[in-house]
């Protein structure tokens, strides 16, 4: 497709940039011990603010953290087993204000992870309750790569405690490609 | 200057160039399944190799939160507990499969101070067998000391 040519699809993408993707979500459960116990036995990850409180007393933090890494984890929609494979391994359906629902039906149902960027304004402590909004930053043009024809989609997810205060962010970005493009492309 | 595992590193002894110490991750599916599940992600190609075969992936692979986790943990290793990550900012590349050890490496970019807090950029690169699954960025600040 030359630049010259209308991209029907990429046209219709347009009205989601800038707009909210998902409604704002708020964490099932508040930062809490058991999870963190969890995931650092998960990861071997021994550093004592996780889960030691007298060392994390004396260290900057004045007692236990969350494992930044987390962030995502505390906030993540509880999944419905039931049909995940069939939802392509989403944990809920998407809803209509999502471009990859529109990419999916479009027939760029591959998806490839390609960037992540995480910012952290504070560590999390106990009883800390997440809410999030996310919002689509940017939608390519078409592209042509190594991994089939289509378009990245990029989106941040902001991250709030009580009384609005943004505790981190995350851009994300992923590849929406027609995976019977991918032996055309090479 | 010698480290003691588990103390913070002094944030003034960190300098441009510096090189983390190697870390090797053997990867499993243990790791891979328990990693998805303490991250809460279900996604099925993280635990289910029919599933992840039929996406045209070689077999499960590492999700990306536990990536990062394990970027985190890299650095924290590192720098000790008084370590603060502000940013980590990574590309991803070929996937983190079992049979497939991690390599991780990094170096010292920069080095600043700004009041009390010596912060440290970090070049990062994760890599297997097939290639670089992550390469990037992490800000880490450290008590200046």
């Amino acid at each position: 497709m030359t630049a010259a040519e209308v991209d029907p699809l990429r046209a219709r993408l347009e009205v989601y940039i800038g707009t909210p993707m998902g409604p704002p979500a708020v964490a099932p459960d508040p930062v809490n011990l058991p999870m963190i116990r969890h995931w650092v036995d998960a990861l071997d990850d021994r550093n004592p603010v996780y889960l030691d409180e007298a060392v994390a007393a004396a260290t900057r933090f004045g007692g236990i953290v969350a494992p930044p890494a987390m962030l995502q984890t505390w906030s993540m929609a509880r999944p419905r087993i039931e049909g995940i494979a069939e939802r392509g391994g989403s944990p809920v359906e998407m809803t209509q204000d999502n471009p990859i629902l529109a990419l999916d039906e479009a027939g760029y149902v591959g998806t490839l992870a390609t960037n992540s960027e995480l910012e952290f304004m504070r560590y999390l402590r106990l009883g800390d309750l997440l809410q999030l909004t996310t919002e689509v930053e940017s939608i390519s043009e078409f592209k042509t790569t190594s991994l089939g024809k289509g378009y990245f989609v990029t989106w941040v997810t902001t991250y709030t405690c009580a009384e609005d205060e943004v505790v981190g962010r995350q851009r994300f970005r992923i590849f929406k490609f027609d995976p019977s493009t991918i032996e055309a492309s090479e | 200057m010698t480290h003691v595992p588990g103390e913070s590193r002094p944030g003034g002894e960190i300098g441009v160039g510096d090189v983390l110490p190697l870390f090797e991750l053997p990867v499993t599916p243990t790791r891979i399944v328990a990693g998805a599940i303490a991250s809460r992600d279900f996604m099925p190609a993280h635990h289910d190799a029919d599933f992840a075969k039929a996406q045209g992936a070689p077999d499960i692979f590492m999700n990306i939160l536990t990536t990062n986790g394990y970027v985190a943990r890299f650095i924290t290793d590192w720098a000790g507990p008084e370590a603060m990550l502000h940013k980590l900012v990574i590309r991803l590349g070929v996937p983190a499969i079992p049979g497939q050890p991690l390599r991780f490496t990094g170096q010292v970019t920069e080095a600043r101070e700004e009041g009390e807090e010596r912060v440290i950029e970090v070049a990062i690169r994760v890599a297997n067998g097939l290639g670089d699954h992550a390469t990037g960025t992490v800000v880490v600040s450290l008590p200046a000391g």
